[in-house]
């Protein structure tokens, strides 16, 4: 798995660069995968500003209710809940396509054509990767602001002047480096897990279920393993 | 007899002269073809000697095929008769090969002639795709040397294996076409991916190429709308889009009816009447490959039992290989 990743790595770095390849697996990534990280992260910062209000205010600092909302989402829920809901979306579908390459001998024939199936299939969907979760980790982070507004302003009473005041003192550059960094991270296990998975898929359709299921299955644990030695390192 | 033509010249007029020469056709046609071929209005796909014999009167299609058989048959005849010199395109030595504990290879000793069709029959499990996949590198033996060209395929670069490969073509038996690519763009892909062929002079070539398999104007359609028949088609036409050295087809014709498995051998025999590509087919169509085939290899239990030119394997006494050929369910073969 390490010798595809770093053979991986080292074709991304070799033209010829095949741009189109990149720009749809962008597209399939990212803007394919925005509605339902909007919907995650509206309803993530929702709840997270419902349970935040009700802890909070059994201590008299309902006032915290933002930056606690914004700190949650920018360092540690942004990254994670797009890293899941992408391996998801993304990573399985990611996955069972190279894995039906595999066993119809797409990729064969790719070899016998002398195109480098690594540097024709793997290399844009790590780059994607690597492009597409920050993005869209900021996307999440912005909407899972919102949706803790809707519902400390809007529903709890809150002012809008203290949600967003608390937001603007308490969140640091520091914090949104670590949220994008823990993103671009949780990409590369993404599209390295699961390209790899798929493209040494065997036997069959039974073979293809079984590489998507641990390709989900092995991204997601790496996603919160890594997560935790990320924080530890960048606190 | 007299010598087929120079492989390495495949030219219509050469075409056209051996189907004068077998008396297919007259001088007059043959001039008033050639004059057309050479006519700058006349470009693209239909510009093959055979088509335009047809477009003129002068040929009926079924006329134009029974003409491209009778001088296949005299160019097996020949080949029968006149082993090949020249060294071997590829050759393995040797080479053994274990998959799941089970000796597949064991010790196989092959030549693959040049401008030749070369068939490797034998039964089912009996190692003809894994040998397939070892000529071309997608495999590497656990023994024993492979080589193409006489360069020894195990030591050769990522860099220069890719090189190499680009030489060959292989048909596998499933087309293995790319689904998320219509027609055009499957046949295209090779010309795209590998060669610096820029885009206006691409189009010609994967039309013409369509238009031999019989399929052209299907070129916008999708690999899953189309038969069979029709996918192995697109396969052959992208396989010859690059105008390989070497085409290897993993069973062309598997799983097709009567009538489309003939059209495929026919096209094949075309194919090779114009181009003098090296083939390797495999392929249970026997007899029928014993027709198309100017060499022929029989592999069994891992090893090759027999080689040799078509007719001598055909008239072969050894009880395996008759037993094979001939279908029997009493022999040496156990029938599962």
């Amino acid at each position: 798995m390490f010798i595809f990743l770093l053979q991986t790595l080292l074709a991304s770095l070799t033209p010829p660069w095949r741009w189109r390849n990149l720009i749809k697996q962008i597209h399939f990534i990212g803007m394919r995968s925005l509605f339902v990280i909007a919907l995650t992260s509206i309803f993530a910062g929702m709840v997270l500003a419902l349970q935040g209000f009700y802890t909070l205010s059994r201590f008299g600092s309902e006032a915290l209710l933002g930056p606690a909302v914004a700190l949650s989402m920018i360092r540690e829920l942004g990254p994670v809940l797009s890293g899941l809901m992408i391996t998801g979306r993304a990573g399985s579908a990611m996955a069972a396509e190279l894995g039906i390459m595999r066993i119809r001998e797409q990729i064969d024939a790719l070899e016998v054509m002398g195109v480098p199936p690594i540097h024709f299939l793997a290399v844009p969907r790590f780059l994607a990767g690597i492009i597409v979760l920050p993005l869209l980790t900021s996307i999440f982070d912005v909407i899972g602001i919102l949706g803790g507004y809707l519902v400390a302003v809007q529903l709890l009473g809150l002012s809008s002047g203290t949600y967003f005041g608390g937001i603007e003192a308490a969140v640091a550059m520091h914090d949104i480096h670590t949220g994008l960094i823990k993103a671009l991270c949780f990409g590369i296990v993404i599209t390295w897990v699961c390209s790899f998975k798929g493209y040494f898929a065997r036997r069959g359709a039974e073979g293809v279920s079984h590489a998507t299921t641990s390709a989900v299955v092995l991204s997601s644990v790496l996603i919160l393993v890594s997560d935790y030695f990320l924080t530890a390192i960048m606190l | 007899m007299a010598p087929p033509p120079s492989p390495d010249h495949p030219s219509p007029q050469l075409l056209g002269q051996r189907f004068l020469k077998a008396g297919c056709i007259t001088q007059p046609q043959l001039d008033d073809a050639l004059a057309a071929q050479s006519s700058p209005l006349s470009t693209g796909p239909d510009n093959l000697i055979g088509r335009i014999l047809v477009r003129l009167g002068y040929l009926s299609p079924p006329q134009l095929r029974a003409c491209l058989v009778e001088l296949f048959t005299e160019e097996c005849r020949y080949y029968r008769d006149h082993p090949p010199s020249s060294p071997p395109i590829l050759a393995m030595r040797n080479v053994e090969k274990r998959l799941d504990g089970r000796m597949v290879l064991n010790g196989i000793d092959l030549e693959i002639p040049r401008h030749c069709i070369t068939a490797i029959i034998g039964v089912s499990g009996g190692g003809k795709s894994v040998t397939l996949k070892h000529l071309i590198g997608l495999m590497r033996p656990d023994r024993g040397q492979i080589s193409i060209d006489g360069e020894n395929l195990q030591s050769l670069s990522a860099k220069k294996l890719q090189a190499v490969r680009r030489r060959f073509s292989l048909l596998f038996q499933g087309g293995a076409l790319f689904d998320s690519l219509n027609v055009y763009d499957n046949v295209a892909f090779p010309l795209r991916e590998t060669t610096p062929i820029p885009e206006h002079e691409i189009r010609p070539r994967v039309l013409q190429a369509l238009s031999e398999v019989n399929l052209a104007g299907m070129d916008a359609k999708f690999p899953d709308e189309l038969s069979g028949g029709m996918s192995k088609r697109v396969a052959l036409a992208r396989a010859l889009v690059t105008q390989p050295e070497v085409i290897l087809l993993d069973e062309p014709t598997a799983g097709l009816d009567p009538i489309i498995e003939n059209s495929i051998h026919h096209l094949i025999c075309d194919t090779f009447m114009r181009t003098k590509t090296t083939m390797v087919i495999i392929s249970h169509a026997v007899p029928a490959i014993f027709h198309w085939c100017h060499h022929v290899i029989v592999l069994h239990q891992g090893k090759v039992r027999a080689s040799g030119p078509a007719l001598a394997v055909w008239e072969s006494s050894d009880p395996v290989i008759r037993q094979f050929i001939h279908g029997e369910l009493d022999g040496p073969i156990r029938v599962l």
